[in-house]
């Protein structure tokens, strides 16, 4: 897997030419937006059994009769569910993109592949003494899975791979940017994945940060996460702010809390560096700002510092702000991929998504949240922002042109 | 912007240990050995530095030598002011990751080694340790040569995001205990090493290093005066 070392950072813009998806929804951005307007989660209640201990939790994960049909459209890809979702989203997104990005030669394309555990359901698998494909045991290493999918996709430029916790994505989108701004690649390939594990709901039900009903983010009464899995995928290029209509990634920031490995920095103070550092970079006011797409995983303290970390930068009154798990859960590596498509499909139709499964705002909620979807005409700015383990932070910016 | 300066730099291999600021130490029987056979307590050999021994015990090998590399830095971190650590970026580098805590965490889930299944939980622990709070980025290669950290780290610097970077490469695979290595079709290589190395903006008084292209396990063996043939 090749990596690069980036060189002068150029004027051009990054634009978005493509987004791709696969969740609890269904396969494709429309199942997704469609969810997205009429405010539907897709999140199922199901059993959960480790050891001896079983409980019933909520989490996102995609249906069935979608993955049979991802299986018979690339057989090859059966046995390793990671890359099956992955190529999915990217064949979505890259068909989306092929006006834009047609005839790019491979060496001119990169690629920045966004998880946390990969295949690690093959490696829980492997441990209580099943056998698996050997696709599957391969992809259980992340830069394995990367490599395959950038063969997938005749990529011949660089390939990334990001497993930053559940900053991921977005830093994924950020190294993608950074391939077209210096020059290193013409097309950048994004996909974030992640499954909904035995693995990983094992570790957060022990950690007791499930919701037994199902997350609620910002609501009064919301006790904990509620996992996804799925994929998705953008694809960027290059453009300029003359593209009419045109989605551009402007501005992009990350930042350590320095405080603690698995809970947020009480006062918020990472994020809203975080958040600093992506408006700073695209040039930006937060008076610019017209719409945020929060992390809102459900957990107290997680939305509550993410409150405060938005009272920080924009004062008492906030422009809008969505959250997007109630919807399809929190697909960890994957979230910041397939929440910046669902934000670049907001810019698109200007409506800003609503708050799924919120029924009544905790008192110390952002201002502007949103319980329902609502038309947006003249919305132009998103701010996306997620936290993860380990104390990170991740925001970017993303700016339609005038049509 | 000026070429940038190599700040510091700290090596951990299965043979010793070293820092530019103090040069390399082999362990006549080799560190990781001596570790397996319980000559030495990994606790008290990390305690280079003012770290807290209890919060390095719980940690897992991928943590601990990643830590180790990091506190071979100490002169340079004694240097950094509060503003400076709050733009001092991390960029992390590995192959294999935490491969093997996963392999523990999936015989025995427990939520004290959750947090250790990932593996950009080194950089968490490195900026609670040190106070960094700038840009963050952990990258997953196929070898962890630490070029991809260092593209990272130029990039932030040359991009005046960041006034100093930590780039470190890390892994923790340890044959003789490597579960991992013992379930079939993941295949991993043999990789018990850490290397950090601080880098800061070059200017007239510190000069520059020319560092496009080049290899961070090399880069912090040359650093630290690591003999090539051992």
């Amino acid at each position: 897997m090749g990596g690069f070392v980036g060189g002068a950072v150029s004027g051009d813009d990054v634009v978005v030419a493509g987004s791709g998806a696969v969740t609890a929804l269904g396969v494709g951005m429309g199942p997704l937006w469609e969810a997205v307007r009429t405010n539907r989660s897709g999140l199922e209640a199901h059993e959960l059994t480790v050891g001896a201990l079983t409980q019933t939790v909520y989490s996102g994960r995609v249906p069935a009769a979608a993955l049979d049909v991802l299986c018979a459209e690339t057989p090859d890809l059966a046995a390793s569910r990671p890359a099956l979702l992955a190529v999915a989203a990217l064949r979505e997104a890259s068909g989306a993109a092929a006006d834009r990005i047609g005839g790019t030669p491979p060496e001119r394309c990169g690629m920045a592949v966004s998880t946390t555990k990969a295949h690690v359901e093959a490696l829980w698998r492997q441990v209580r003494g099943e056998s698996v494909p050997e696709l599957a045991a391969r992809h259980v290493r992340p830069a394995r899975l990367a490599a395959d999918l950038a063969s997938a996709f005749s990529v011949k430029g660089p390939t990334v791979c990001v497993s930053s916790a559940c900053v991921s994505g977005l830093l994924a989108l950020a190294q993608g940017a950074r391939m077209i701004r210096s020059g290193a690649a013409d097309v950048a390939y994004v996909v974030g994945v992640d499954l909904c594990s035995y693995f990983v709901l094992s570790g957060f039900a022990g950690l007791k940060a499930l919701d037994p009903e199902g997350c609620r983010p910002f609501d009064k009464d919301r006790a904990g996460i509620s996992l996804g899995e799925g994929a998705g995928a953008i694809v960027l290029t290059r453009g300029d702010a003359a593209d009419e209509g045109a989605v551009r990634l402007t501005g992009w920031g990350s930042s350590n809390d320095a405080n603690h490995l698995t809970g947020p920095s009480r006062d918020g103070g990472g994020l809203a560096l975080a958040i600093r550092r992506a408006l700073d970079r695209s040039g930006l006011e937060p008076g610019n700002i017209d719409h945020i797409n929060a992390h809102g995983t459900g957990t107290t303290f997680n939305d509550t510092t993410e409150s405060l970390a938005l009272r920080s930068v924009f004062g008492a009154g906030p422009p809008s702000v969505s959250a997007s798990k109630g919807m399809f859960g929190h697909m960890l590596g994957a979230a910041g991929v397939i929440e910046t498509a669902l934000c670049v499909a907001a810019l698109g139709t200007e409506t800003t998504p609503g708050s799924p499964r919120l029924r009544e705002p905790d008192s110390d909620a952002p201002a502007g949240l949103a319980r329902e979807p609502a038309a947006a005409p003249g919305l132009r700015r998103i701010l996306k922002m997620n936290c993860g383990f380990g104390g990170v932070n991740a925001a970017l910016t993303l700016e339609r042109g005038r049509s | 912007m000026n070429a940038p300066a190599l700040l510091a730099a700290g090596l951990v291999d299965p043979f010793g240990f070293g820092a530019s600021a103090s040069g390399w130490t082999e362990w006549p029987t080799g560190i990781r050995e001596a570790i397996r056979r319980g000559e030495v307590d990994p606790v008290r050999w990390s305690l280079v530095s003012d770290s807290d021994p209890a919060r390095f015990a719980r940690m897992d090998w991928m943590c601990r030598l990643g830590m180790m590399a990091a506190e071979l830095l100490a002169p340079a971190w004694a240097g950094l002011d509060d503003a400076v650590r709050e733009r001092t970026a991390v960029c992390v580098e590995t192959s294999v990751g935490c491969l093997d805590t996963d392999v523990r965490f999936a015989r025995a889930p427990r939520p004290s080694l959750f947090a250790y299944t990932l593996p950009s939980t080194v950089m968490g622990e490195i900026c609670i340790r040190h106070r960094l709070q700038g840009p963050m980025v952990c990258l997953v290669s196929m070898r962890a040569e630490g070029r991809q950290a260092l593209g990272q780290a130029l990039d932030w610097l040359a991009g005046a995001e960041a006034d100093v970077c930590l780039c470190l490469a890390c892994d923790a695979v340890d044959p003789g205990h490597a579960e991992a290595g013992r379930l079939s079709g993941i295949g991993l290589p043999e990789a018990w090493r850490a290397a950090a190395v601080l880098l800061g903006r070059g200017d007239a008084r510190t000069g520059g290093a020319d560092l496009d292209g080049v290899d961070l396990m090399e880069l912090a063996a040359r650093a630290c005066g690591r003999p090539e043939t051992t």
